[in-house]
């Protein structure tokens, strides 16, 4: 944890510097990568890999195993390019799950935790430790099986929904007003050039934030006082099924290291 | 009992609506959502789900109609009074809170502002104060809609995100000369 209180030093002095120069906010956050890695030799979101690592390798929940056992759809105990393929259909729940909602899935069926016992702040780093084995990889998801068919239709359906007192819709920003700002960040292409689902789960650098695609996505409800999709529930892993289809074979970042 | 039958059905008019967008089993998920999440996307509104359908682009044959309703939605101040007191309109304008005004419009003296939306600098300068720039700024605020066929601005009228006085407030705050908005420089200088 020293080093977080280092990195964190190092992170405002650089965003200091970093405000006097307007530039695009993608290639900041990889100039600010690069120096965080020459300066310390370790990123603070490598930190919260190694907790998930050390999450999934221990014997945890009421059945003392580890998540060793769990298939992340290329068989059990195979992480390296199970994220990329997510989300996708597992026959063994007849659902379509996310990298949340897997995970969700094991500590559950496999570790025995009840679903209440089931905490973000264990989640996060264990999507973060999965997500980093495909670091590099090609998004490749699949529309195979009909239930990923209707989920697909439902997340597009849902990308363009308006709704709520605000008229909220992902792609009022997200496709009609991308890279222009409301604020301090631009809108993200998420469907185009930014292929948003190929870096997330992400670490942003500027509010020191561990999150997820399914967090990111009810911040964007959430901010424009639109009522929020719950955790692991059908809406959140819909509208990645839509993204992840759109961004295939966009190279992953994983985790991603956001401003 | 005509009236009844009417009244069933206006009752499930909203459940109807959200039925032509989402299939039952896209509903049920939906439904698994959230109970208050799945309330704001399964009671669409009819032009929410006209924007919906049409992914945000009306076709030119549903423009006209829509842009009617719309502009039959707007009810106006008391005495047509479109301009109010500019500070109050102010402290609306750039409240994140509240309008949010500034964090999709450049020109605020007090907040940088972002450019989703068109410009506002020096808004009252650059349009002047005649009766038919009060009004089509007030219909503007109030429904956005109105002009803009769904487009990201909140109907703030429409949607009872501001009252018809509170619209009035920012109509004086951007276009009374006396206004910060018009004396006082944008923050972030000239773009």
């Amino acid at each position: 944890m020293r080093w977080t209180g280092l990195a964190l030093l190092l992170l405002s002095l650089l965003g200091v510097l970093a405000q006097s120069v307007p530039e695009d906010p993608r290639d900041e956050a990889k100039r600010q990568k690069q120096l965080l890695l020459q300066t310390s030799g370790i990123l603070p979101s490598d930190l919260i890999v190694e907790q998930g690592k050390d999450l999934f390798y221990t014997k945890r929940g009421p059945r003392g195993v580890s998540l060793e056992g769990c298939d992340f759809g290329l068989g059990a105990g195979v992480l390296q390019g199970a994220s990329v393929q997510l989300p996708r259909y597992f026959a063994d729940t007849g659902k379509v799950e996310d990298l949340d909602s897997r995970i969700r899935t094991c500590m559950t069926q496999l570790q025995g935790f009840k679903p209440e016992e089931v905490k973000r702040s264990e989640v996060v780093p264990l999507a973060f430790f999965i997500a980093a084995q495909s670091d590099g990889l090609p998004i490749q998801v699949r529309i195979a099986a009909p239930a990923e068919r209707e989920m697909y239709e439902l997340g597009q359906k849902l990308f363009y929904a308006r709704s709520g007192a605000r008229d909220m819709g992902c792609a009022t920003c997200h496709v009609s007003y991308v890279n222009r700002r409301s604020g301090v960040l631009p809108f993200s292409d998420v469907l185009g050039k930014d292929a948003s689902m190929s870096h997330w789960p992400a670490y942003r650098y500027s509010n020191d934030q561990a999150w997820t695609m399914e967090d990111r996505i009810r911040a964007c409800y959430g901010n424009l006082g639109h009522p929020q999709p719950d955790f692991y529930s059908p809406v959140p892993i819909a509208l990645q099924l839509f993204m992840a289809y759109q961004a295939n074979q966009a190279k992953a970042e994983l985790p991603g290291f956001l401003r | 009992m005509r009236n009844l039958i009417w009244m069933v059905l206006a009752c499930m008019a909203p459940w109807a609506m959200a039925q032509s967008y989402f299939g039952p089993g896209e509903t049920k998920a939906v439904q698994g959502s959230g109970a208050k999440f799945a309330d704001a996307l399964l009671n669409m509104s009819a032009d929410q789900l006209q924007c919906s359908l049409h992914q945000n682009r009306l076709p030119a044959d549903a423009t006209p109609s829509f842009l009617a309703a719309q502009k039959a939605s707007i009810q106006y101040p008391k005495g047509d009074k479109f301009m109010g007191d500019w500070q109050k309109g102010g402290a609306i304008f750039n409240n994140l809170q509240k309008a949010n005004c500034f964090s999709c419009h450049f020109g605020s003296p007090a907040n940088l502002g972002g450019d989703v939306g068109p410009s506002l600098e020096k808004y009252g300068l650059q349009r002047g104060q005649s009766e038919a720039v009060q009004r089509y700024t007030y219909e503007v605020i109030y429904n956005a809609w109105s002009y803009f066929p769904c487009t990201v601005m909140y109907r703030f009228g429409v949607q009872g995100l501001l009252t018809p006085e509170e619209i009035a407030d920012v109509v004086a705050y951007l276009l009374n000369p006396a206004s910060d908005f018009n004396t006082k420089p944008a923050l972030g200088g000239k773009r």
